[in-house]
Formats: C-alpha cells, structure tokens, sequence
C-alpha cells in the first residue's frame, strides 16, 4: 500500500511540476519587478548599490544558511534562530568587557556561544518535539520567552552575579548592559582581513570564504548518515520511525545546529556592524533572514543554498532602495520604511499560506487515495495511512 | 485514612489539570498582594488599578472566545481587528462626531469593516486548516504594516488627528479629550475612597461576556463547539463547517474591533501604526492564564484570566520597586505570558485534522 | 568503540579550550598613550623631546611635541614601535625599535617616552590610564541600528 502511494505521489508530481516551479520562481519574480522598478526611481549611484549589496550578503548569508537545516528536518522555518543571536551577543558583551579583540575575540565570542546555544537549542528542540505540527508557532514564542530569560540576564545579573568591569558596557546603576555596546576594536576585522577592491567595490573576501565554508559543510552534511535521516524525519516522521530513526533526537539535533550556527552568523553580523545594540539586535533578524530566505524562492519544507543568496540580493535590494523610492514618490520618507517592513511580512504571510495550501492538498490528494484503495481492498486498509 | 488519601489525589489531579505555570503565576499573584502592605504599596490604590485595567482589557481577551470554539485556535491575528476598531475611532472624529457619542459611532463605523476583513481573514483561514496560528499572526503583522502605510496616505484631515505642521497623515498617538474618553467608565462610576470602579464599563464588559455565552449555547453556538471539538463528527451530523468557522473568525474579529474602543475610552488615547502590534499576545497569554487551553475557552477562563494578567502587570512594578529597588516587572511579563502560551502550545490536542 | 568516542570528544574539548585560552592571550587589546613629557624619577629629570614621531606597524600614529600625548590600540602583549626623535630644534633624527611586554592587567596603558628612553625600569616609565569617573544621568541614548527602529514591546 505504502509503495503504491508512493508511484501514485511521484506520477502526480510530474503533472504539477510546471504549476510548482510558477509557483516557487513567483516571489522572486515579484520582487525583480518591485526592484526593477524601485532602483531607477531611488537613484542611487550603481556603485552604492552594489557595495551596499555586497556587504549585506556578507552580513547576512551565514545568518540565513542557518535556517536551511530545520528545514531539512521538517520542521519549518525557525524562528527560534533567535536563541542563537542572543548567544553570540552574550559572548560579545563578554568579550567586550575582556577587552579581547579583532580576529581573536571573534573566535573567543563565537566559543562562548556555543555551549549557550546547544543548551538552548535543545531546549528548544525538547518544547518543539512537544508541539509537533505547529514548530513554527511554538518556535516564534520561543524566541519571545527567551528574549525575556536573555533579558534578565543582561539587564539584572550581568555586573551583578556575573562579573563586568567596564562602566562603558555597564550602566551607571551598577548592573545591567548598556543600550549600545561598542565593538569598534572588531569592526570589520573579519572583512578586512582580506579585502579586495573591485571598481570601488569591497568585497570582504575574508567573509565570503567562510559563508563558502558553511555552504560546502551543509552540502556535505546533507549527504552524511545524519543528513540522510534529517531528510527521512522531514519527508515521514512515521515511516523515518519505522525505520529505525530516532525522531526526536535528530529533531533535536538540527535545532541544535541551526542555533549554534545562527550564534556565529549574528558574530558576523555584528562584527560588520561595529556595534550592538543590546535589546533589539535580534528581535528583529529572525524575521529578515526567514524573509530573505523566501523572498529567495524558498518554501517553508524547501529551501537551497541558491535560495540564500538570490534572497539576500533581492531582499536587501529592496530594503535599500525602497525609502528613497517611497520618498521620491510619496514626498514622506516614512512611507518607505513602512513599505518594506509590510513587504518583509507579506511575503512570510504568502509562503506560509502557499504552503499550507499545499500541504492540504496533498493531504486530501492522498485521502482520496486511500479511499479508492480502501474501496478496492477493505481487508488490507490499516489504520495507519488514516493520519496521513 | 483511606478518605484522606483520595483527597490527596483528587488534589493532586486537580493541581495536573490546573497546570504548573499556571500555578506559579496564581501563587506569585497572591505572594505580590500579600507582600503589596508590607512594602509600602497601597492595596486600595493597586486593586483599583486591577479592576481598571480589567475594563479596558476585558474585551480584547473575550475576542479570543469563539475562534477558540470553533477550531481555530488562538486568535493570534488579533491585530486585524483592532485595526477596524481604529479605522472606526479615526472616522468617527474625522467625521466630527464628539463626546460619548463618537464612541457609540466608532462602534458603529468599525462594524463594517471588521464583518469584511472577518469574512476575508476566515475564508484565508478555512483555506489552510491545521495551520491558523502562524497565519494568523503573520496575517495581523502584515495588516498592521499596511496600515501604518495607510495612516499616513489616507485624506485624514481633523486637526486634532493630523501631524500640526505637514497638515496631513494621522499622529502616532491621538488624545480622546473631548471625544470618547471614559464614555463607558464614566457612567455610573462609584468611588470609595482611593478605589474607583467603573461601572459603565465593567457593564458593558458583562453584556458581551453574556452575550457570548448566550450564544454559546444556542444551536449555531453548540455547533461551533461541536466543530472545535471534534469536525469529522460535526461533518458527519451535518454542520457546515466551514461557515461556523468563518463565523467565529468575524466574531472574533468584530469583538476585537470593539475591544480596542473600550481599550481606548479607558486609556484615553487612541495609538496607531506600530501600537496593534503585539496586541495579540497578551490577550493569548490572558486567557490561558484563565485556564483555557488552545481548543477550551470559557467566559470564566477570560475573567479569571485578565485578572491575573492584570494583575501582574499593575502589582509587579510597585511591589517590585519597594522590595529590591529593581524594576524587574517588564522581564517577569514577558517570561510569565510568553512561558503560559508555550506552555499551552506543547499540550496534546487533536489538533489534526 | 564507546571509550574511543569520548576520548575523541574529550580530545576536542580540550583543543576548543586551548583555543580559547590561546585567544585571552593573543587577543588582549590595549591602549598605549605615549607621553612626551618632562618627568622626574628618583630625584632625577628627564627632559622631554623636541619631536618624537612614533610609529607602529609601519603606521605613523603620532607626532608629538613637548608635553603632547599620542595614542595607539594594540592586539597582544608584544608591543613594537619605532620613535624618530628629534632632541633639539634641527637636530638631525635618530631612529630607535622599541619592544616592550604590556602588563595584561592594564587596559590603558602611559609611556613616558623620556623615561623609556633613558633605560629606566618599567615601573618608572609605565603607568595605568583611568578614565575619570564622569556623573551620567541614567537616560541612555537611542540606538542607531541598520533596520528600522521598530523594536518590539513585548
């Protein structure tokens, strides 16, 4: 029963293919026109735009390629990367407070991390194995209640139990994190250790080549035993259990790695941007890297490293240009701003909705499915295939 | 002996239904009020602020009711509502009407559009069953940007609504002076000492919260909780399921619409662009608090829980502040609320479909 | 197999914190100031130089004249620099290569350049800058991020 389902899903696929592809190249689509018609109108020199660009794919990419392996498991976007932000910005802010800098403090921060993130990665993985089928959800609460657990934190033990010596990071009462930490001393470090200059360009080489790193680890992890049930867990939790596949450990173990990974990438993050501002730094870059991620073509169950780095070019592309452009038209430069933030959220709210409308359909698809077979042959209907 | 030991367990079943956070927060409730004398806090004044605060959020969180009925789950798409219930506030002073009046005009104006985006936010949702939470809150983040576009370009021209200087695209916040400002808490308002109640609202608050009940329990009432609970039966039996659940989505939406004007007529201000926000949440917390879970409401669910909720957010500072001189109550909302719905979320619902 | 495991692990702990100690070390930041000022030790002046242009890593970072101060950040407790001083007014320069070992302890750091100069211990010529306590009121500043402002409540 389980094989006949299988060649009937694959025949169908066939059929789809064209509807599917429309339907995955027509965000980007979307947003090739929202740029092409936003650019000439913004007005900026073509040599702005285009180191603009390249900076933010060198921000941003490693952030983003953390979302790919949640995915992978099945488990949506998630949401939850912010746990992982939190943990690099308390390594920084210790960091900082060592006075360990440059290139040495990143990787000092990054070292932090990663036992911070790997507690609250399975953490987090443990609740979202609790709410199976609404990850996404839970995840986005998840990052909520932790930004609480972070405040406390930062805001109350930090200079208080925990030890900080700085009054430019501590607040003058005594205890608590600044608004704004300064990481002037690591500034750019990483992307201008090797730095090239391209027609008045700077590409930070030194980034890239660790975003290719990372690229070429998730290829290969893809392939590795842990991959491989990854994939299994994402296709059919069921049939991975049948298997022999522990679920929800390796649940568990993409969660873990999406958030060490998003622990590095907001190390990155705020290396580039020379500062960080303490309580809002990552309230907000989950929801850019989910949206950059889509707006690459990704779907909440697929995404490609491709999918990345289209979406970061198009994404950014228009953050940059749409105020100006809003600006020129409208005569109210916040018109603008408002425009890519509601942007930014339709385009989570398009891709939430094409997928669960996939999803339903597929469902009753093989519903139907099953109702023929049953019909054709009661005696071997199990109750199994009715959850599918 | 025997008798003793059943009670014990009858406790203790009771304590596992009642839930662990849910626990923590009643007892932390009760430990701020017992410490609220000792502190210096004046009780009269913080029960007060209690009951206030329930009046202005009552509404908001009974929103949540029916879609919780029929299936739905939480009503994270709070947001699109309150943006009816702003777009009636905004027109009600743009088209000059003033004094308690404007507010029953801001009601009437906001039913509209809250029947329409309802009607449209609960045919998205039927369209993706099994996934409304998410949507739900995308749906309200994608509103409220929207709007904070619209706020600016549309022709509001009431000079006690616009920026002074640009003479045009509405303020961030707008005062109700003059308009509806405690229309509803002003009637009937009875002040003992440094207590005052308002009446008119907590009526108000009681003739939806009956109304709703009322509902519940006539045949299209029971039919949504018959869908909520179990919609192959409901299916089978012969109920459209799909226009109950469009009917809770507008019910819910036209009660948040009205929500947010009685949210308003307490506070005193109307707040726009990126006030509806987060609107959402604690509502959601609210009533979980109340002992709802993501497919059980209850009235009782929603009193009990904007009163703990409010609860916390009115005792924390003061009590807080008086004992360690640490303002430590944003943290403690956020973990407390944020903790309740995650908790809600991981319970085992038949939540497939 | 299983002791082979944890070994491995154990093994990876250990390099990841060899790394990180490794970093405490080679990464410390400092800020050194050099001083070009008269100061007394022991009893005894050292006149400060007509002209002292200080480089490091190749970068000039300072041009001092009498009783001016100059700074530089620095990455480790190796510090090295080159001083062109100029004694007198139009006297010919004469370059000198300086190492010194910074104290880890110290996060600003003052070098009396006369001092260093004259061969004196590092006590002498060493001394730890304190950034005066400065009365602050307890508003904070709003943050410049690179997205919009629109932090959450909640």
């Amino acid at each position: 029963m389980r094989a006949g389902s299988n060649k009937y899903t694959t025949s169908e696929k066939k059929n789809v293919d064209y509807g599917m592809i429309l339907q995955q190249a027509s965000v980007p689509l979307m947003f090739i026109i929202i740029c092409a018609v936003c650019i000439p109108i913004a007005g900026l020199s073509p040599s702005y735009l285009a180191n603009e660009i390249v900076t933010r794919m060198g921000r941003n990419s490693f952030l983003i390629l953390s979302l790919l392996i949640p995915i992978m498991a099945g488990m949506g976007l998630n949401f939850g990367m912010t746990l992982g932000a939190m943990a690099g910005e308390i390594g920084l802010i210790l960091v900082s407070d060592w006075q360990i800098v440059g290139i040495p403090g990143m990787v000092l921060a990054a070292i932090i991390s990663i036992p911070i993130s790997i507690l609250l990665g399975i953490f987090c993985g443990k609740i979202l194995n609790k709410a199976k089928g609404r990850e996404m959800i839970t995840s986005y609460i998840m990052s909520f209640f932790i930004n609480g657990i972070y405040q406390l934190v930062v805001l109350y033990l930090m200079g208080f139990i925990i030890p900080i010596k700085h009054s430019s990071i501590k607040l003058p009462r005594g205890y608590g994190i600044r608004n704004t930490v300064s990481l002037l001393r690591m500034r750019q470090h990483l992307d201008n250790l090797i730095a090239i200059n391209v027609n008045g360009i700077k590409i930070p080489v030194m980034t890239f080549i660790i975003v290719g790193i990372l690229c070429v680890f998730i290829i290969w992890f893809r392939k590795t035993k842990l991959g491989q049930d990854m994939r299994a867990v994402g296709q059919d939790m069921e049939v991975a259990r049948d298997a022999g596949i522990d679920v929800e450990r390796t649940r568990i173990i993409s969660i873990v790695m999406s958030t060490v990974l998003a622990g590095i990438g907001m190390i990155i993050y705020l290396q580039n941007m020379g500062n960080i501002a303490t309580y809002s730094s990552h309230s907000q870059i989950g929801m850019f890297c989910i949206a950059a991620l889509l707006v690459g073509g990704a779907s909440v169950d697929r995404a490609s490293i491709g999918n990345v780095f289209l979406g970061v070019i198009l994404f950014h592309t228009m953050f940059i240009v749409a105020p100006r452009a809003g600006a020129y038209i409208t005569g109210d430069s916040m018109i603008g701003e408002y425009f890519r933030v509601f942007v930014s959220y339709a385009v989570i709210t398009l891709a939430l909705i094409m997928y669960e409308t996939k999803k339903r359909r597929e469902k009753s698809v093989s519903g139907q499915q099953l109702r023929a077979e049953q019909d054709r042959d009661e005696a071997k209907a199990s109750g199994k295939g009715g959850n599918v | 002996m025997t008798e003793s030991i059943t009670m014990k367990d009858k406790i203790m079943a009771s304590l596992k239904s009642f839930g662990l956070p849910r626990l923590i927060i009643t007892g932390f409730l009760l430990l701020l009020l017992i410490m609220a004398p000792f502190v210096g806090a004046d009780l009269p004044t913080q029960i007060s602020n209690i009951i206030n605060r329930f009046s202005w959020n009552g509404v908001l969180v009974l929103a949540m009711v029916p879609m919780v009925h029929s299936g739905c789950g939480l009503n994270f798409g709070l947001p699109l509502g309150i943006i009816s219930g702003l777009l009636g506030a905004t027109l009600s002073i743009e088209f000059g009407f003033t004094g308690a009046f404007s507010f029953l005009m801001a009601i009437v104006i906001a039913t509209p559009f809250a029947l329409v985006l309802g009607a449209l936010y609960g045919w998205l949702l039927n369209k993706i069953k099994g996934g409304e939470m998410m949507i739900a809150t995308y749906v309200g983040f994608s509103s409220v940007s929207l709007m904070c576009m619209m706020w600016l370009l549309l022709p509001y021209h009431s000079p006690n609504m616009v920026w002074g200087f640009s003479g045009k695209g509405l303020r961030t916040t707008i005062s109700l002076e003059g308009y509806y400002n405690q229309a509803l808490a002003g009637i009937g308002q009875i002040n003992i000492g440094n207590v005052s109640i308002p009446t008119g609202t907590l009526l108000f608050f009681a003739l939806l919260a009956f109304g709703i009940w009322a509902f519940l329990h006539t045949k299209t009432g029971t039919a949504m909780t018959a869908v909520g609970s179990n919609p192959v039966f409901a299916r089978a039996a012969g109920i459209n399921v799909d226009r109950i659940r469009m009917l809770s989505v507008i019910m819910s939406t036209w009660l948040a619409a009205i929500g947010i004007l009685v949210y308003e007529q307490g506070f005193g201000f109307i707040q726009l662009y990126m006030a509806p926000f987060y609107m959402a949440l604690p509502a959601v917390s609210a009533i979980l608090i109340g002992g709802a879970s993501v497919n059980k409401a209850s009235i009782m669910n929603v009193i009990v829980g904007t009163i703990l909720f409010q609860g916390i957010v009115t005792m924390t500072p003061t009590v807080m502040n008086n004992m360690i001189h640490m303002d430590m109550s944003e943290v403690i909302r956020i973990i407390a609320s944020m903790g309740m719905i995650l908790f809600a979320l991981t319970r085992k619902t038949e939540a497939s479909r | 197999m299983r002791s082979r495991r944890v070994l491995f692990r154990a093994g990876a702990l250990l390099i990841v914190l060899l790394i990180a100690a490794l970093m405490f070390v080679i990464g410390r930041g400092h800020t050194v100031y050099f001083d070009n000022k008269t100061a007394e030790y022991n009893g005894q002046t050292y006149e400060a130089f007509h002209k002292v242009v200080v480089t490091v890593d190749g970068e000039q970072v300072a041009k001092l004249g009498k009783r001016d101060r100059g700074m530089a950040d620095t990455m480790g407790q190796k510090f090295e620099m080159t001083l062109e001083i100029t004694d007198e007014k139009g006297a010919e320069p004469h370059s000198h290569k300086v190492s010194m070992t910074l104290p880890y302890g110290m996060d600003g750091i003052i070098v009396n350049l006369p001092e260093l100069m004259a061969g004196l211990p590092a006590d002498a010529y060493l001394s730890e800058f304190v950034i005066a306590p400065v009365e602050e009121e307890e508003t904070e500043e709003e943050t410049a991020t690179d997205e919009f402002g629109i932090g959450g409540d909640i």
